[in-house]
């Protein structure tokens, strides 16, 4: 690793760490500091923690086995299908808990797309198509329920946004799973080092091919679908951050792994502090400021740097 | 249909576009499955397709390094890995390029680090589709050459060509595949007679001999 990127490293973990001390000590109220902190400060940035290094690792295994920078962790029907499972725990079961909910709507419809992509046959643009067209569908879906029922369309609409509730309680079942996640990343990212050559010079046949292709869609659908549970739908972070990390440090996956999950992290962190200090006391959602900071963010490095645009 | 491929030798596939040369390829990596007999004792096979892509932003030594992170587990390299790799690019006379990003490379060396991650998978059996198309001459020979001093370490080729006399300078064998779909596999001096040229390409050839050298030339 060059001086370079060791200081962009540096850089980075420096703002990780000063966006965890904003959001943990910002303001905060002395006599109860206490209670502040572990009920309500130390679960928010855990989860922003979580569902940002999730969503930025999920993009990256996409975007490597893809070789387009345009994939998305929601590519394969998983925003809608979280969507759709949120809407449903609000409308019908009444439920607390619907992150978990959303949890489990977002597995479902990414083994549906998957399943329906097929495992032999596997291509990503049948993955893509397929997962675009469950998006459209339970999507629709979504606006009927939330136009049918007006008088809770406007919490649906909040939560849809992504943002961390305060009054969901911290999970031991979000944290296991997140540990669980990251040891099979750990486990499996420096195989990207392999992918990122052309597929057909490393695998004798597709067939092995495909077999790796769908491991890591796996893997990547399990990442989202936690990162759903911990912060609702946050668009956005999934493209950039893996975009913005091989800009910086270079196409080497074992880098990159550090380099996402910090700067995942850092990015929700920094913009939940922005967004519950930002017009205080009004809480602007957090997929809000995540698009308004990241947007401009992103095409400034899009234009220093360039290159990712004919990679 | 059968078709036997000799160990340690540089064999050309020649024949006219759409007569199914990449198809035989895929059907020697398994790629395809039809009912053909294919006599081999390769246990490695190394497919090398037209135009590959590359990734933008990497060292040589860090393409060539990406083929040993396909079955393992672990995040770093070992030292023997490390060093083989650097045989390697001696090997393919990339080594004072180690350190250059790879987008920076000709094409006539990007094909050679190519090549490269063929050695580095342990294969025994290149296959190799138009290695030297888009190429100019000295770069082509320079492929070739490599191609056929590999062949006394033990590993074969199988290459797709179109320039026959060039192919006739470096090849021990040919297998000509024809319009109808036949294989006709022979070795240089039973394959460069007007029948069997005839019967792959269907254009008349004049062949030329001098000195147990051959050259192809067409008859309008």
């Amino acid at each position: 690793m060059t001086n370079k990127k060791g200081l962009a490293f540096i850089i980075l973990l420096t703002g990780f760490i000063l966006s965890l001390f904003l959001c943990l000590f910002y303001k905060l109220d002395v006599e109860n500091s206490q209670i502040i902190l572990s009920y309500i400060r130390i679960p928010v940035v855990l989860k922003a923690i979580i569902s940002g290094s999730c969503l930025a690792l999920a993009g990256m295994f996409l975007q490597t086995i893809s070789k387009n920078p345009l994939a998305d962790p929601y590519l394969t029907g998983l925003s809608s299908g979280a969507g759709l499972g949120i809407v449903i725990s609000i409308l019908f079961f009444n439920s607390q808990n619907y992150s978990l909910f959303g949890f489990f709507g977002a597995l479902v419809a990414s083994f549906i797309v998957i399943a329906l992509s097929g495992f032999s046959k596997f291509s990503i643009t049948k993955l893509i198509l397929i997962g675009l067209s469950l998006n459209l569908f339970a999507g629709s879906i979504i606006s009927f329920l939330i136009l049918k029922n007006p008088e809770k369309s406007y919490p649906m609409t909040l939560i849809l946004t992504g943002g961390f509730s305060s009054a969901d309680y911290f999970d031991k079942i979000l944290i296991s799973l997140f540990i669980i996640a990251i040891f099979m990343c750990v486990l499996v990212f420096p195989k990207l080092n392999a992918l990122r050559l052309d597929t057909r010079l490393i695998f004798k046949s597709q067939e092995n091919a495909n077999k790796y292709n769908v491991l890591f869609i796996l893997i990547a659908a399990f990442l989202t679908s936690i990162s759903v549970y911990s912060a609702g739908i946050l668009g956005f972070i999934g493209i950039i951050c893996p975009l913005l990390s091989k800009l910086i440090f270079g196409l080497d996956a074992r880098v990159l792994f550090f380099a996402n999950l910090l700067l995942g992290s850092t990015l929700v962190l920094f913009s939940s502090f922005l967004a519950s200090n930002i017009l205080y006391p009004v809480q602007i959602p957090l997929g809000v400021v995540i698009a308004i900071v990241g947007a401009p963010f992103f095409v400034f490095f899009l234009f220093k740097k360039g290159g990712i645009l004919n990679n | 249909m059968s078709l036997s491929i000799p160990t340690n030798k540089l064999i050309v596939l020649l024949g006219p576009n759409g007569a199914g040369k990449s198809t035989l390829l895929n059907l020697i990596t398994d790629n395809l499955k039809i009912k053909f007999h294919i006599e081999n004792t390769f246990k490695n096979i190394f497919y090398l397709p037209q135009n590959p892509y590359y990734p933008i932003g990497i060292t040589t030594f860090e393409y060539l390094s990406s083929v040993f992170f396909k079955n393992t587990w672990k995040w770093f390299l070992t030292t023997d890995e490390k060093l083989k790799i650097i045989e390697v690019l001696e090997k393919i006379e990339l080594l004072d390029k180690k350190d250059i990003k790879i987008e920076n490379l000709s094409g006539g060396e990007i094909q050679k680090a190519n090549i490269g991650l063929g050695l580095l998978s342990g294969a025994d059996l290149f296959l190799l589709d138009e290695p030297a198309s888009n190429m100019d001459l000295i770069n082509q020979v320079k492929i070739l050459k490599m191609l056929k001093n590999l062949t006394s370490q033990g590993v074969s080729s199988v290459i797709i060509m179109h320039d026959v006399n060039l192919a006739i300078k470096y090849a021990d064998e040919f297998i000509g595949v024809t319009t109808a779909h036949k294989l006709i596999q022979k070795n240089v001096k039973e394959f460069f007679n007007k029948e069997t040229l005839k019967q792959v390409f269907d254009i008349e050839f004049e062949i030329l001999e001098e000195n147990d050298n051959f050259y192809v030339q067409i008859i309008d």
